[in-house]
């Protein structure tokens, strides 16, 4: 009997708490931060931003919350434009690795502050490469590399161009691995490589505007060939992790022996011990792995405007970007001048000038529903 | 009426308490409309309620037409309907004896079986998801051990359709052993003594006597299960193979990364239409139960 009562009382109390109403209102002073980065992101925020930041704004401190993914912090800017339509609370203050086009009338409606206006001092420092929509403010960067495991690939004969990638990939079967596009960069941006590789490696090509079906189709349908061509020399004959953890998590326990991988997150999972110190690192040299810029926005009617801007621009200083650097493994957000001179110096010929892009918008929605549709079925297209 | 005053009183309390009773009802009745039955006729009207190209609306089924027609989409409802019928017919194999041994065993061991059976509850599918990865996963915790005796590795499911049969079957074995093992409370130990005097085998009993009185509770069971599996996200995203997907990841995709919400909601439509199937059973089942 004991036990059915136990089973009883924990089964009211699991049910009990689940429906319990969450009231929570936006504390003055109190910055919610919502992420929709990785971990290592997170941290960066926990053990350098936050102290920073906190020691000279007294008064002011930040809430982090991790949103998920993409989606997770989409949801609470749906919120946030329901409140703004009522007048209430959203509760939120500033979304971190966000794309303000997401939210469907978000930006027609005013929802994010625009940046171009709204003075932050640090703004003409921005990297004129990263600017995107004045909504989105863009404040680190970072690239995709190769991440392999040198106690089974000696790093004397890692390959550093795509044809030789190509090459050792159907060399060694199931070594290699990479993730589905749309759920994290390191597989999307392996993927956008091969794009570049099918159209004559120029970035150029391909812009936020330009996107046609006819165009998508002429310079997709050869990027998929390239890649279930790589389909069967793949882990387990064509298996695609579904995020840029899952593809570490494999390469840390020794299942594949290459992997493309975020700098910042290979470098912060190497610090942490996640992946063996074993672990080499390595950029394609006739091409390399596309990259990105990572952007914030801040909302116009949140509790703590003012505070989030001054967190933003904050942001931008020489202090937080070159810790950027040094702690995260990313890139800054601002152009290399506004970075301290030695670390320019250090970091000069190890990082590219120039970081290859992709467009999002509707590029991003053909590359993520063609790999779906062409690729990862791993069948003949011709069949 | 005056003559029996007590029998005459008892039904006026009642007459005047049922206003209450449906103005208590009323709240949560008024909350599923507004909330559930609400949504899901907008989602419908939605998806048949197109924009045309001059900027109007019209009647149109193309949304769903094009599901029927494109083979990536049938073949991720046909993945959904292979793991759900795997997932169901294991959880039965699993659950039963489970429910069977707790019921009728008197022995200490069974409390700590049942703590284990009803463990998984407390388990957050995504932690499951890395755990699995660990243990199951490639040169994981399984493989270490065979390797340590010297048998070959297991072919790792992670990342094929057994990825998440095997991690939704675990997920849902708490829930099933508790409805199964309720159900079995309605076999009276009378009746399997009774039974066993005039010489029944185990095979016996249980066929003749235990599941016809349990038959109710595993439909009960599995249509639970079957609804929770038929939409479940987290353990197919992480588990299985990129192609071809439930259509828990498949709707999750369609809506956030392709920013087609037509299709997301046909494709939800669809699932949803599976589902009602499956709760029609359980609610056949719940009404048959209280016609006596």
């Amino acid at each position: 009997m004991k036990r059915r009562n136990f089973l009883i009382s924990a089964a009211a109390l699991t049910a009990g708490v689940t429906i319990m109403p969450r009231l929570a209102f936006a504390a003055e002073g109190v910055i919610d931060v919502y992420f929709t980065s990785d971990q290592n992101v997170i941290d960066f925020w926990t053990n350098v931003v936050k102290p920073k930041f906190e020691a000279s704004n007294a008064g002011i401190t930040l809430n982090l919350v991790d949103g998920g993914d993409g989606a997770g912090v989409a949801a609470i800017g749906d919120r946030a434009l329901a409140a703004l339509a009522s007048g209430t609370d959203p509760q939120a203050d500033l979304f971190e690795g966000f794309d303000t086009r997401v939210t469907v009338d978000g930006i027609a409606k005013g929802l994010y502050v625009d940046f171009e206006k709204a003075g932050l001092s640090n703004y003409s420092k921005i990297n004129p490469l990263a600017f995107d929509i004045p909504t989105n403010l863009p404040y680190r960067g970072s690239q995709v590399l190769l991440a392999y495991d040198t106690t089974k690939l000696d790093p004397a004969s890692v390959p550093k161009t795509w044809a030789d990638l190509v090459t050792w990939i159907k060399a060694n079967p199931g070594q290699f691995i990479y993730n589905r596009p749309n759920k994290g960069g390191s597989g999307g941006n392996f993927v956008r490589r091969a794009i570049f590789e099918a159209n004559g490696n120029d970035p150029t090509k391909f812009t936020v505007d330009n996107f046609t079906d006819a165009l998508a189709t002429e310079t997709l349908t050869p990027a998929w060939e390239i890649l279930n061509d790589l389909a069967p020399s793949l882990f387990e004959g064509g298996a695609y992790t579904s995020g840029n953890t899952q593809s570490l998590q494999l390469l840390g326990q020794s299942a594949v022996t290459m992997i493309p991988a975020w700098s910042d997150q290979a470098l912060s999972a190497i610090q942490q011990g996640v992946l063996p110190e074993t672990t080499g690192l390595v950029q394609l040299q006739d091409l390399g792995l596309p990259g990105g810029f990572t952007k914030l926005a801040v909302l116009s009617n949140g509790t703590n405007k003012d505070a989030a801007l001054k967190l933003a621009d904050f942001l931008l200083t020489e202090e937080i970007q070159s810790a950027v650097l040094t702690e995260l493994g990313g890139f800054p957000g601002v152009s290399w001048d506004y970075v301290s001179a030695d670390l320019r110096a250090k970091f000069a010929d190890i990082i590219p000038a120039s970081i290859p892009t992709f467009p999002g918008g509707k590029w991003e929605t053909a590359v993520n529903d063609g790999w779906y549709r062409a690729v990862a079925p791993n069948v003949d297209p011709a069949s | 009426m005056t003559s029996t005053e007590a029998g005459a009183l008892a039904p006026a309390p009642t007459q005047r308490k049922r206003p209450i009773g449906l103005l208590l009802v009323a709240v949560p009745v008024l909350l599923v409309l507004w909330l559930i039955i609400w949504p899901i006729i907008a989602a419908m009207i939605q998806t048949i309620w197109l924009p045309t190209p001059d900027g109007g609306r019209a009647l149109s089924v193309s949304s769903y037409e094009f599901f029927v027609n494109d083979p990536y989409s049938r073949a991720n409802l046909a993945i959904t309907l292979w793991t759900t019928g795997v997932c169901a017919v294991l959880l039965l194999l699993v659950c039963l004896p489970i429910a069977l041994y707790l019921r009728f065993s008197n022995s200490k061991i069974a409390a700590y079986v049942q703590g284990l059976a009803i463990f998984p509850m407390f388990v957050p599918s995504i932690i499951l998801s890395f755990a699995f990865i660990r243990v199951l996963g490639p040169n994981g915790t399984v493989d270490l051990l065979l390797n340590s005796v010297g048998l070959p590795k297991i072919k790792s499911p992670y990342l094929t359709p057994w990825g998440p049969v095997i991690g939704l079957v675990w997920d849902n074995i708490p829930l099933t052993v508790l409805i199964l093992l309720s159900g079995l409370g309605n076999v009276s130990n009378q009746a399997i003594e009774a039974a066993r005097d005039v010489g029944a085998g185990r095979i016996a009993l249980l066929w003749h006597i235990i599941l016809p009185r349990l038959s109710n509770s595993i439909l009960v069971a599995i249509s639970f299960a079957v609804l929770g599996i038929f939409s479940s996200f987290t353990l197919p995203y992480i588990l299985g193979p990129a192609a071809p997907e439930m259509m828990g990841p498949f709707m999750q995709r369609t809506f956030r990364d392709l920013f087609d919400p037509t299709n997301a909601i046909t494709q939800a439509v669809i699932t949803f239409g599976f589902c009602i199937l499956f709760g029609l059973f359980y609610v056949r089942s719940v009404a048959k139960n209280r016609t006596p």
